[in-house]
This record gives structure tokens, sequence and C-alpha cells, in this order.
């Protein structure tokens, strides 16, 4: 036996979930905070890190994506991009949901596939002239 | 590292123990409750904290490489390899360091440890994505991890109480 630990908590546990908690919020802090401004928003589909499609989200009519033998197709809606459908074996991407603010993502690991919403900053609203 | 016949009983023992816990696992599907990616009990945390505590850190760090490995072979998935080396080692690390407070008991390192895990597999995931994407996943994978972190925290804590005859199991 190397070291006896304390078998019950101790109110110095409550500091590492606290440290958690914190941790946890302040990633959360950035997509959550971002305002839900769909006209400004990117939708960029990567597929092994590498970007195939970069749309405005208003434009974008959704798309289907082929990738390790697995085929995700991502549908927009409302403001809002979702994977609809996926073959995929653990179908994490279709329980995500819909993504609607900027810093969001949905992943699809078998496939490699990742779908995140970038904010205004990182595109062109209107490219003139 | 010297290391009694016991000690290496002991170590293969609990390597056996951790890789049948990570594969009961897959029957507890806690991503049906929570539905994120990469969502897990994380039983086979409970093998590296006991280990910790009654073996040491290179003991510990044996045995997780040696249920990492194998898990990975036995599944017969080299890039699962990634995740359970990078989550299991953080988890190790972060633990190996708090389990030096004295004031934190077994519950506050094991919480600490599943947070380091969660950390460890969503650089994973940026790795074999090539993508920051998973990283919008870690603040809810973090608050699950308070709730598994306390689980394995108190599985831990009965298996030191259920040990208390022996001498791995007591204070010496």
């Amino acid at each position: 036996m190397k070291r006896f630990p304390e078998l019950k908590p101790t109110k110095w546990d409550a500091l590492v979930v606290l440290a958690v908690v914190l941790l946890a919020l302040g990633l959360a802090a950035r997509p959550f905070l971002a305002a839900r401004t769909a006209d400004a928003l990117t939708v960029v589909v990567s597929i092994d890190g590498e970007t195939v499609e970069r749309m405005p989200l208003e434009r974008y009519e959704g798309g289907s994506y082929e990738s390790r033998g697995y085929t995700v197709r991502v549908a927009a809606e409302g403001g809002a991009v979702r994977v609809a459908e996926s073959d995929c074996p653990n179908q994490d991407c279709v329980h995500t949901g819909a993504i609607s603010r900027a810093g969001q993502s949905i992943v699809c690991l078998p496939a490699r596939v990742a779908v995140t919403l970038e904010g205004a900053s990182a595109g062109y609203d209107v490219i003139v002239g | 590292m010297k290391i009694t016949v016991r000690q290496l009983t002991l170590c293969a023992v609990l390597a056996a123990l951790a890789l049948a816990l990570s594969y009961m696992e897959s029957f507890f599907p806690l991503a049906l409750l929570v539905p994120l990616p990469g969502v897990k009990l994380g039983l086979a945390n409970i093998v590296t904290l006991y280990a910790l505590y009654a073996l040491g850190f290179p003991s510990a760090l044996s045995i997780l490489l040696v249920r990492c490995t194998l898990g990975a072979l036995f599944a017969g998935n080299l890039s699962a390899l990634l995740f359970s080396l990078l989550g299991g080692v953080s988890a190790l690390l972060v633990m190996a360091l708090l389990s030096r407070a004295k004031k934190l008991s077994i519950f506050g390192v094991s919480v600490a440890g599943a947070a380091a895990h969660n950390c460890g597999q969503v650089c994973a995931a940026m790795i074999t994505l090539g993508s920051s994407a998973p990283l919008y996943y870690l603040p809810f994978l973090l608050l699950v991890s308070l709730f598994t972190g306390a689980l394995s925290g108190l599985v831990t804590a009965f298996l030191f109480r259920a040990m208390a005859h022996t001498p791995y199991g007591k204070e010496n």
C-alpha cells in the first residue's frame, strides 16, 4: 500500500467540483453568448480536417457527404443546421440535434465529418465590386 | 522499479479487470441517456484509481498501458488507441498529482480524473478530425464527468473497504 486514501468526501472535494464546473461554464460561454443572428452565420463542413464546403447559412440548402464508407446527410431549416441522417454506428451526430449559434459544431467521428457554424467575423457579409 | 511477485500478480489481475470493465461498459450505454459522443461510465478508471493508491504511479501506468493496448487489439480498432491513451494518461497524471493533496478524498481525486479523461479524449478527437469542432462538446462532457467521477470514486471507496483485510487495502 503506497498511500491510503481518505474514503469520505471532504469539503475540499467541493473545490474540485467547482473547478470542473467553472471550466465547463467558461468553455460553454462562447457559443452560448453569441447572438442568434442567422443571417451572419457561415456553415463550414470539413472531412478529415479539410474544408469541403463553406457557405452562408441563408444560402446553404443542406447536402450529403460521403467519407470512410459512411454517408452523412446535413439539412438546413429555420436558421439552423442538423445532421438529418447518417449510417454511422453510434448516431451521435444525429442525436446532437440542430445548431444555430456561432461556435457550435456537430461531429460525426466515425465518418470524420465536422459541421461548424462560424460567426460573421470569420467571413464576408457582402463582396462589392 | 523493484517489484515483488505478489505486486506483479496484482498488476496482472488489475489489468485483466480493467479490460473486462471496459468491455462490460458497452452493455450500459450511458450515451442512450445523454446523447453525446464519448459519453461513458469510465469504469476502467476505478482500476487506475485503486492501483494508484495501492501500488503507486509506475504500476498504475503499466496497468493503464496494458489495458489500452490490449483493448485496442481486441477491438481491432487502432484509432481507438489514441482516444483511450490520451484519455487514460491525462486522467492518471491529474489523479497522481491530486492524490498528493492530503485534504482531498478519493471522490475529489476521482472527479478530477474523470474530467481530465474527457479533456484527453476531446484532444484525441480534435487530432483525429483535424478540427476544433469537438471542443464544443467538452462542457457537456465535463458536467457528466462530475457524476461518473463521483460514481467511480464511490466504487473505489467500497473496494478499499472490501480489501481492508489484505495488505493492499489498509494503512501500513
